[in-house]
């Protein structure tokens, strides 16, 4: 088994061009030519938790969803303690807690409750087990009440709490998180972020990969960051020594160094 | 083994907690089911004739003749309907990829989704049965209830996989059941679903015999009118059984065939 908890090599992912009318109806058979991934590589240590930092479409949850085993990559190849993404995806599931990033992804007339439970029964915990991690998640992300309400009564705020409870569930060795506290209010994003660094990452062993575009949250929660652009990772450093290498003085000017959108934002002020 | 009773129930528990929080749809269908008895019981006073009696297979009225045709389409039609049906949801709420990140495999997915359509459906046999007992004298008194069980379980184990065949249909093209208006259509003709296929012309007679329907039907009524027991109707219910061996992995290949197309293109979520 791999000492990476994550690992990348030279991963490509094309789609097929999106396809309107009759010829939807031949999307499936169509050939990918849209590049969404043009050959990344980087690892993720047991323990580490490492950001995602791109500008909408540059291949984040993409990348994301590849490891979740959501997608299959077109070339290269992904693994998740070992177990590649495209040939074992029970194992890697094994391994695997994910936040998709989106308010959706509940049963709507289901409580909260019986949403975790049976997800929880879906991932083999017993049933006092999830009961009792039920509880732990509940207390944990202050869910208190909604837990017991329909999910289609809950703020959209709420049911991302409720997701990310989910994914964490049956205690994942890894964790992938597309944009966690897109949702959340300044508070419960930054009781989150303090849940996540003390509790979930040096606790309990756990590796992260999040993707997100609050630059505070890459920046108490990663130690790196890899930064994609167009498909491409551009570089995969530590804070420290992303803003040495590009001479910027913090993490956002670093960014738009790499991303070459230093230019643009200046003549969009400009203008 | 304990492990995949679990699931089922979970899946079973989801789907029945969800039709809870719609308590009057029960009520709607059992007044539905009433309605439908009395109409058929009817239309069996107008068309009854001593000549009529003679010409069906077990005997009896043409009230429970047609009865059981009717509510045993309406089963069929469930089996059929239960996967694409699950899979629409899912996707549709936002779940399904939710569903697929979780430790479950591809078939307990598929069986879990069928579990809570299969015992609806054979309720609702058992409503109308029990509303045309009660009101209009149907007759029960030879039934064979294990013979009645085993011909549901096989009925259903042969008709799912058609059902997948539909879901698997859905995953690729955004739109499912291409075949059901067919086989429904077709069985409506030459199963045997109102009256006896033996009046039928000798060429759809043929047709008949390769339709599990009439089967299905035959070995319904033997059960429950004419009270045989499995040492009976072990004929027809191996036909159907052949049917679920050659259908069932084909289907299962299918879908998995086809999920792996969408994970390919990027499809998944899309409706």
């Amino acid at each position: 088994m791999s000492d990476h908890a994550i690992q990348v090599e030279a991963l490509e992912k094309f789609f097929p061009p999106a396809r309107s009318g009759w010829r939807a109806f031949l999307q499936p058979f169509e050939k990918a030519t849209v590049s969404a991934l043009a050959g990344i590589s980087f690892e993720v240590q047991a323990g580490e938790a490492v950001a995602l930092l791109g500008a909408n479409g540059a291949g984040k949850s993409t990348l994301l969803r590849i490891l979740a085993t959501l997608l299959l990559p077109t070339q290269g190849r992904a693994q998740i303690a070992g177990f590649d993404t495209a040939t074992q995806p029970r194992a890697v599931r094994r391994q695997l807690g994910y936040h998709a990033g989106s308010d959706l992804g509940f049963y709507a007339r289901l409580t909260g409750r019986e949403n975790l439970r049976f997800f929880g029964r879906l991932n083999h915990l017993a049933p006092s087990a999830v009961t009792k991690r039920v509880s732990e998640l509940a207390e944990q992300f202050s869910l208190g009440e909604a837990l017991d309400r329909q999910v289609r009564t809950l703020s959209s705020g709420t049911v991302q709490r409720l997701s990310l409870a989910r994914a964490l569930l049956h205690a994942p060795r890894v964790l992938l998180l597309d944009e966690p506290t897109r949702s959340l209010d300044a508070i419960a994003a930054a009781e989150f972020r303090r849940f996540l660094k003390s509790d979930v990452l040096r606790a309990g062993g756990t590796s992260l990969l999040f993707a997100s575009h609050s630059l505070q949250e890459v920046e108490l929660l990663a130690d790196r960051i890899a930064v994609i652009d167009a498909g491409r990772l551009l570089a995969c450093h530590t804070l420290d020594t992303l803003r040495q290498k590009t001479g910027a003085a913090s993490l956002e000017e670093a960014f738009l160094r790499l991303t070459g959108r230093k230019g643009h934002l200046v003549e969009e002020a400009a203008e | 083994m304990m492990r995949a009773v679990r699931e089922l129930w979970a899946f079973f528990w989801r789907d029945l907690s969800i039709a809870r929080t719609y308590r009057t749809v029960f009520v709607i269908e059992a007044v539905e089911a009433l309605f439908g008895v009395a109409m058929f019981y009817y239309v069996a006073r107008f068309v009854d004739s001593p000549q009529l009696e003679h010409a069906l297979p077990e005997g009896g009225s043409y009230f429970a003749f047609s009865l059981i045709g009717f509510v045993f389409l309406d089963y069929l039609n469930a089996a059929m309907d239960a996967f694409d049906r699950s899979l629409e949801e899912a996707r549709d709420a936002g779940v399904l990829e939710h569903l697929l990140v979780t430790q479950t495999s591809l078939p307990m997915l598929l069986a879990g989704s069928a579990t809570y359509p299969f015992v609806v459906s054979a309720l609702r046999i058992a409503v109308y049965v029990a509303w045309g007992a009660v009101l209009f004298a149907f007759p029960l008194h030879d039934a064979n209830w294990a013979a009645v069980f085993a011909v549901l379980i096989v009925t259903f184990l042969a008709f799912a996989g058609f059902g997948i065949l539909s879901a698997s249909f859905l995953l690729l093209f955004k739109r499912g059941n291409p075949g059901k208006w067919f086989l429904l259509g077709v069985s409506g003709v030459t199963g045997g679903m109102l009256f006896p296929t033996t009046i039928l012309p000798d060429w759809l007679q043929v047709v008949a015999k390769f339709n599990p329907v009439t089967y299905a039907l035959d070995a319904m009524r033997a059960a429950l009118l004419g009270g045989e027991g499995l040492h009976s109707v072990w004929r027809p219910l191996l036909v159907l059984l052949a049917f679920a061996a050659v259908l069932l992995p084909i289907s299962m290949l299918a879908f998995a065939w086809a999920l792996r197309r969408t994970k390919t293109t990027g499809t998944l979520m899309h409706r």
